[in-house]
């Protein structure tokens, strides 16, 4: 092949641009449905920038249903920046302080952004010990297949999985709890979680995803994020499936799970 | 001599700072290294995602994409482009890092330029990284301002 001729960049329709993508890639196999994720370019960006709503995401942005922005690949992939991301939020409220909740998460991009640039081994190794009572190779290196397909048999996770993979998006919430579930649950290494995490997420980061990962893991964070099936179904609305005999191992009191899960660590934790 | 830009998956917007440091006939590549996407754990569907996007900035202004591996493609087309400066917007990713040493060394006339993306907050010291509230606590007064000025 030669390097010198560029790539075609007009295709007769979305499909057509993935049969190219995927040939690129050597992953033919994955031609073969459109998957529904976010549209790429900037005027996609610009019309889902004109749509946020600084307080209402701050009153409902744990819900999984709330007023999220779905702003992250575009920022992700500097379609955006973080700064006209702000400029924007400022601009449609009245008071900076209605647009503090939305401006903080834009500030965490920025935090693990610098963490990446000033320590970007942090992205792939523990960046501090397991606060859970196991040591870091009691967690299995790999991803179990049923998690990789979704077939765990915990009903809300197995949903969340399958949002994942088949629109390249998940609720951060949702992230949160699939992650948990994963580490926590499973006792697999969060590096194997934050890969799966990578292959699928239209807005993956490293920095983002993986010290996030390290963040609910407990090896950058003081104790280790865990929840249960009463939490599922306060944020979750009813798409989501959080009948308890669907969900049995979710559907615990915090301080049974907390034995459960952490026999060798006292104390509660939630 | 004119600018080459050399765009990469965390800088797609043409109103990135690395036009204007380019201007406007600078030409504008993308380089698509199937081997090192899949070494980042670049997905199908982000690789979609961000094809979509070049394509749509291919429409108002003049950028190829190129398959290859970056330190093999892009001084030849620095050199078609009579370009002896190459501008790429600054990341903190290892691997642009090294493909930029690796170019660094294979072509060694060949100046590499790093343009900042525009700041978010303007901080007077270097903030403590050690958990998110310690970096907050110092950039939440310049984060709620426009322009973070």
């Amino acid at each position: 092949m030669n390097e010198t001729i560029p790539l075609p960049t007009r295709f007769a329709d979305r499909a057509a641009m993935l049969a190219h993508v995927a040939a690129l890639s050597g992953r033919d196999d994955a031609a073969s449905a459109v998957p529904d994720i976010a549209a790429g370019g900037r005027k996609a960006a610009e019309a889902v920038l004109a749509k946020v709503d600084p307080r209402a995401y701050a009153a409902s942005r744990n819900h999984l249903d709330g007023a999220v922005t779905r702003l992250s690949p575009y920022i992700r992939h500097g379609v955006l920046s973080l700064d006209e991301v702000r400029n924007a939020a400022l601009a449609s409220v009245g008071d900076p302080k209605q647009a503090e909740k939305f401006i903080q998460e834009l500030a965490w991009r920025d935090y693990w952004q610098r963490i990446y640039l000033a320590h970007p081994e942090r992205v792939w190794t523990d960046v501090e010990s397991y606060k859970t009572g196991f040591d870091a190779a009691e967690y299995d290196a790999e991803l179990p297949a049923d998690i990789a397909a979704g077939e765990t048999g915990v009903a809300c996770i197995d949903q969340f999985i399958a949002t994942l993979v088949e629109t390249g998006y998940l609720h951060n919430h949702a992230r949160m709890y699939l992650a948990s579930y994963t580490v926590h649950w499973r006792r697999v290494s969060w590096q194997a979680g934050a890969r799966f995490f990578l292959e699928h997420l239209v807005d993956a980061d490293p920095a983002s995803n993986n010290l996030s990962w390290q963040w609910i893991a407990s090896t950058f964070s003081n104790k280790p994020y865990i929840f249960n099936l009463e939490n599922v179904a306060k944020y979750c609305g009813p798409d989501i499936n959080t009948i308890p005999r669907h969900n049995l191992v979710l559907d615990q009191s915090y301080e049974r799970l907390s034995e459960l899960l952490f026999p060798y660590m006292g104390g509660p934790h939630g | 001599m004119a600018d080459l830009v050399w765009l990469h998956e965390g800088a797609l917007r043409l109103t990135h700072p690395v036009f204007a440091a380019g201007g406007p006939d600078a030409a504008t590549i993308f380089i698509w290294d199937r081997d090192r996407l899949a070494a980042s754990h670049v997905g199908i569907k982000r690789q979609l995602f961000i094809y979509e996007t070049l394509a749509e900035m291919s429409e108002s202004r003049s950028l190829d994409i190129h398959e290859g591996r970056a330190e093999e493609v892009l001084p030849r087309l620095a050199a078609q482009a009579g370009a002896g400066r190459v501008l790429v917007p600054s990341s903190p990713d290892p691997a642009l890092r090294a493909e930029i040493g690796a170019i660094r060394r294979a072509a060694p006339d060949l100046e590499i330029v790093e343009i900042e993306e525009t700041p978010f907050v303007t901080l007077a010291n270097t903030p403590d990284l050690g958990r998110f509230f310690r970096y907050w606590n110092k950039a939440r007064k310049s984060a709620l301002r426009p322009q973070g000025i």
